[in-house]
């Protein structure tokens, strides 16, 4: 036995068992110190994230080390007699290897391809190595495991974004504007998807807000949280004259904006793009308004669309990710084969000794 | 001297002119993958539409430039040689074209007259006119003298 892993995840354990187990950085020198203590490995890595915690264990070690891990993680946790009886799992050499190198690429997630975990992994290989933990094995095991994470984020569309209506909608006016920032957003209406989706832009740069309601008070309140400004419904020309990015979620029974009327506007507005997003159903916008030139018009349905098309394109991206993934473990376990085999001196490095 | 101005200026206006055509064609392409709501992998590894068409604009108006010194240092060159400020060569005409054209969209754009897809439509054409006129115009001359 070489190469072990023993935790617990969010498919095993429900998170009051999770917290209990998991390790805290600033305790990480004290629980190395104790794993040393209780289970004499020569190698050893705690990987402990809000999803999972997992020792890693390198060693040629004698006995039954993984239900040593068991109980080292069990009282680290003060579990109870039979608390958490069936939480645990425990795989070694290619299936631990396998699992690991899953783990780092996002396959192993809650949220299929998050990106945060690669960047977990290799914080928990650092502190690991800091404190002396690691040997030959696990460096080796970790630094193939990143490599495979990272190969995963750029070989497949595992990590792409656009989950759902707001970060579709996003990307899209990203793809239009690029940079955010010097362009103005305008929304009609000011619904619970709407803010979402202006929340968003402005994390993405966009600073400059205009807010058109029926209600004041409501546009009143969004514009002082998100530091924009309250425009009047009435002055809805002039406000398209301006804007690059306008989200319409009004409750209409007609279109507030049919293709005659952004015609006329066109020339107003020097034919700058404009990428009009419509939440509203019954549509706000009339469909015909998205063949105008330099106008991109999107509504909820081709933004469902457009998630559920991500989804798929996700889950094939799985498909694409388990491949190079197993594609790396089996380069990792050719190597240790042959690292294994490099103890027994050949022929020619006895004739080089001589 | 002046001859290597006259060319260097022209062969960069060119190149400014292949700039705007690339720039040009990946508007067409990511403009389509927004009109029809795809984002495919052309979608995600195009620039954003923004950023082409800036390319695109200082492309067209450097290339617009430079042509213009070009044209200009050649016809110093040309009434030194003989006299002349004009020859009548199919090539002189052909570039006076090109200049008109580059010049013409240039200014469309910059009044914002044309915007977006029509003025990469334009770009990508004016390229073409460009292959014409320099591989086009010297293969005719060539074949000329050749007749001769």
């Amino acid at each position: 036995m070489d190469i072990l892993v023993v935790g617990v995840n969010y498919r095993t354990a429900p998170i009051e068992l999770r917290e209990r187990v998991a390790f805290r950085a600033e305790h990480l020198a004290q629980a190395y110190a104790e794993l040393q203590q209780d289970t004499g490995l020569p190698e050893a890595l705690i990987l402990s994230t809000c999803n999972r915690v997992e020792v890693y264990a390198g060693a040629p070690a004698s006995g039954d080390v993984a239900s040593r891990l068991v109980s080292f993680l069990r009282s680290h946790g003060a579990f109870l007699e039979g608390e958490g009886q069936d939480s645990f799992y425990a795989y070694e050499e290619a299936q631990a290897v396998r699992h690991l190198f899953r783990v780092a690429s996002g396959l192993d997630s809650m949220v299929l391809g998050e990106a945060e975990i690669l960047h977990q992994v290799k914080q928990a290989y650092e502190r690991a190595k800091g404190h002396g933990a690691t040997g030959k094995v696990l460096n080796a095991l970790f630094q193939k495991a990143l490599n495979a994470g990272k190969a995963v984020r750029t070989h497949t569309a595992i990590g792409r974004g656009g989950m759902s209506v707001g970060t579709v909608a996003i990307e899209l006016a990203q793809k239009i504007f690029g940079e955010l920032r010097p362009y103005t957003v305008l929304l009609l209406g000011a619904g619970k998807v709407s803010e979402m989706t202006l929340k968003r832009l402005i994390a993405r740069g966009a600073s400059r807000v205009r807010i058109a309601n029926r209600s004041a008070e409501r546009a009143d309140l969004l514009a002082t949280r998100y530091g924009g400004e309250r425009v009047a419904l009435d002055a809805l020309e002039d406000q398209l004259v301006e804007a690059d990015i306008v989200i319409a979620s009004c409750s209409v029974e007609r279109p507030l904006l049919t293709g005659e009327r952004i015609q006329r506007l066109m020339p107003r507005r020097h034919h700058r793009p404009l990428c009009l997003i419509d939440l509203g159903v019954p549509r706000n916008i009339e469909s015909s308004v998205g063949q105008a030139e330099n106008i991109y018009l999107f509504d909820i349905d081709d933004l469902q669309d457009l998630v559920a098309h991500h989804h798929g394109q996700r889950q094939q991206a799985a498909g694409e990710a388990q491949r190079i993934i197993d594609s790396k473990v089996r380069h990792f376990l050719a190597w240790r084969q042959q690292e294994r085999g490099a103890f027994i001196p050949s022929a020619s490095v006895l004739a080089g000794a001589r | 001297m002046l001859l290597f101005v006259h060319i260097t200026c022209v062969l960069l206006s060119y190149a400014a002119f292949l700039l705007a055509f690339y720039s040009g064609l990946l508007f067409l392409l990511q403009e389509r993958q927004l009109k029809h709501k795809r984002m495919g992998v052309l979608f995600h590894r195009l620039p954003a539409l923004d950023t082409l068409d800036r390319v695109n604009v200082r492309a067209i108006g450097w290339g617009f430039a430079l042509l213009s010194v070009g044209i200009l240092v050649g016809a110093i060159i040309g009434r030194r040689a003989t006299g002349q400020w004009w020859n009548n060569d199919p090539k002189v005409y052909g570039t006076v074209m090109l200049w008109s054209v580059y010049l013409l969209l240039w200014l469309l754009r910059v009044r914002s007259a044309l915007r977006g897809r029509k003025v990469a439509v334009l770009s990508v054409l004016g390229f073409g006119l460009v292959l014409v006129i320099w591989l086009g115009v010297n293969h005719a001359l060539l074949l000329g003298t050749k007749a001769l």
